[in-house]
């Protein structure tokens, strides 16, 4: 691994990273994800991963024990995570409700666009993705993205109304995953403005009220 | 000329029957050429890609199917609102009664991907096109464009139909709250005092 020698780097790190089972982690999971990206989740083996993170197979299982389901179910778990995190920032920054569900819509649809590994995922084996956001499964997807954006809905909203908001979102970032449109693009804030001051803003308005009444 | 499709007909409705039968990991094509009392061969002659096209087949056919009983029970609903909330209960219902549809998504989800499109048009714009005229007979609120909001509403209601969700689509009063409260708020003016 000659570029593992870089005898120009003039930074050095404050802790040796061997040292550091997070980083050694991190470094498995972004070896993983750039697997996922070349060449989707089949044919992705522990060596493939072994490779790509730079570490022994050995370091790798001490890392992760677990073996190859327990890296797919860490790099899934991370990503999650790393999603989530991202979600908040944009939401959390929002002033008005309309502005949450925009942010909440948007910074979805990017995150989703922007990530190598789904992109490939999506190409050539569509079902590791769809069979999360299709029938019964999704449920549990919306129960997840409920219980996460809620509380900012919640801002807004009463807990219960605040839920529906956070599914209906959810339905929407699925709907165009799964079914791109030609003339919506929702990793475009005006086009996604739109289509909640249209569509959605005044459904969650209006159930609020009668639920309120 | 005129077997041919009854032919393909017989085979696929076999295929289905073997796969509710064995479960579609478990159906070979000798299974089904057998329940469909055809020879390998002929199998062979209607399906040369082998198991992979007939299962194909077999989830296009039930497809198709599942739409044309949903049409038919959608028959004689005249507004937007009831065809909405009709056609939710019965798709959802149908979806959850269906028990190879659940047998195959514990087990080979994949095999259900042709039948997200039928004929390359995805299932989407057919709901899409069923809506519209509905939406045009309808009073819209300003601005909205029948286009646009029925290719939403079609997104929407093919998301509940297979999720419920937090609503409980065999209740017809939920049902009706979905629709006319939750989807349609955007799109119609509010009615003149509740339903």
């Amino acid at each position: 691994m000659g570029s593992a020698v870089r005898s120009s780097t003039n930074v050095v790190p404050l802790r040796s990273e061997q040292d550091s089972d997070v980083t050694k982690r991190v470094a498995i999971v972004d070896g993983a994800l750039s697997c996922i990206a070349a060449k989707g989740l089949r044919a992705t083996t522990v060596d493939d991963v072994a490779r790509a993170s730079g570490m022994s197979r050995a370091t790798l299982y001490r890392t992760i024990p677990g073996g190859r389901d327990a890296i797919i179910q860490a790099t899934v778990e991370t990503e999650v995570a790393r999603f989530f995190s991202s979600l908040a920032v944009a939401m959390g920054a929002a002033s008005t409700l309309e502005a949450a569900l925009v942010a909440g819509i948007t910074t979805s649809a990017s995150w989703i666009s922007d990530s190598a590994a789904l992109s490939t995922l999506l190409e050539i084996e569509p079902w590791v993705v769809m069979r999360h956001i299709s029938f019964g499964q999704m449920d549990r997807a919306l129960a997840l993205a409920a219980d996460f954006t809620g509380p900012f809905f919640g801002r807004w909203l009463e807990p219960e109304q605040a839920a529906r908001a956070a599914d209906w979102a959810v339905r929407i970032v699925t709907s165009y995953l799964a079914n791109p449109s030609d003339t919506i693009d929702l990793t475009d804030g005006a086009q996604v403005r739109s289509l909640v001051r249209q569509f959605v803003l005044p459904g969650v308005q209006a159930l609020q009220e009668s639920k309120g009444s | 000329m005129g077997q041919v499709p009854d032919t393909r007909e017989q085979i696929t409705a076999a295929g289905y029957a073997c796969i509710a039968r064995f479960g579609p990991t478990r159906t070979s094509v000798e299974d089904v050429a057998q329940a469909a009392g055809v020879s390998r061969a002929t199998m062979y002659r209607y399906f040369p890609g082998g198991r992979s096209e007939l299962i194909d087949a077999v989830v296009t056919w039930e497809y198709r199917r599942f739409f044309l009983a949903l049409y038919e029970a959608l028959r004689g609903a005249e507004t937007l609102e009831e065809v909405m909330e009709r056609g939710l209960m019965v798709a959802h219902r149908a979806i959850e009664d269906h028990e190879v549809l659940q047998m195959i998504l514990t087990t080979e989800p994949e095999i259900l991907e042709p039948a997200f499109s039928a004929e390359g048009q995805p299932t989407r714009e057919l709901v899409a096109e069923f809506l519209a005229p509905y939406l045009e007979r309808h009073a819209l609120r300003p601005g909205i464009e029948v286009a646009a909001a029925a290719d939403f509403l079609a997104r929407m209601l093919l998301s509940y139909m297979g999720a419920p969700g937090r609503w409980d689509l065999d209740d017809p009063v939920q049902v009706a709250q979905l629709v006319e409260v939750e989807l349609l708020s955007g799109i119609v003016p509010a009615p003149s005092g509740g339903r």
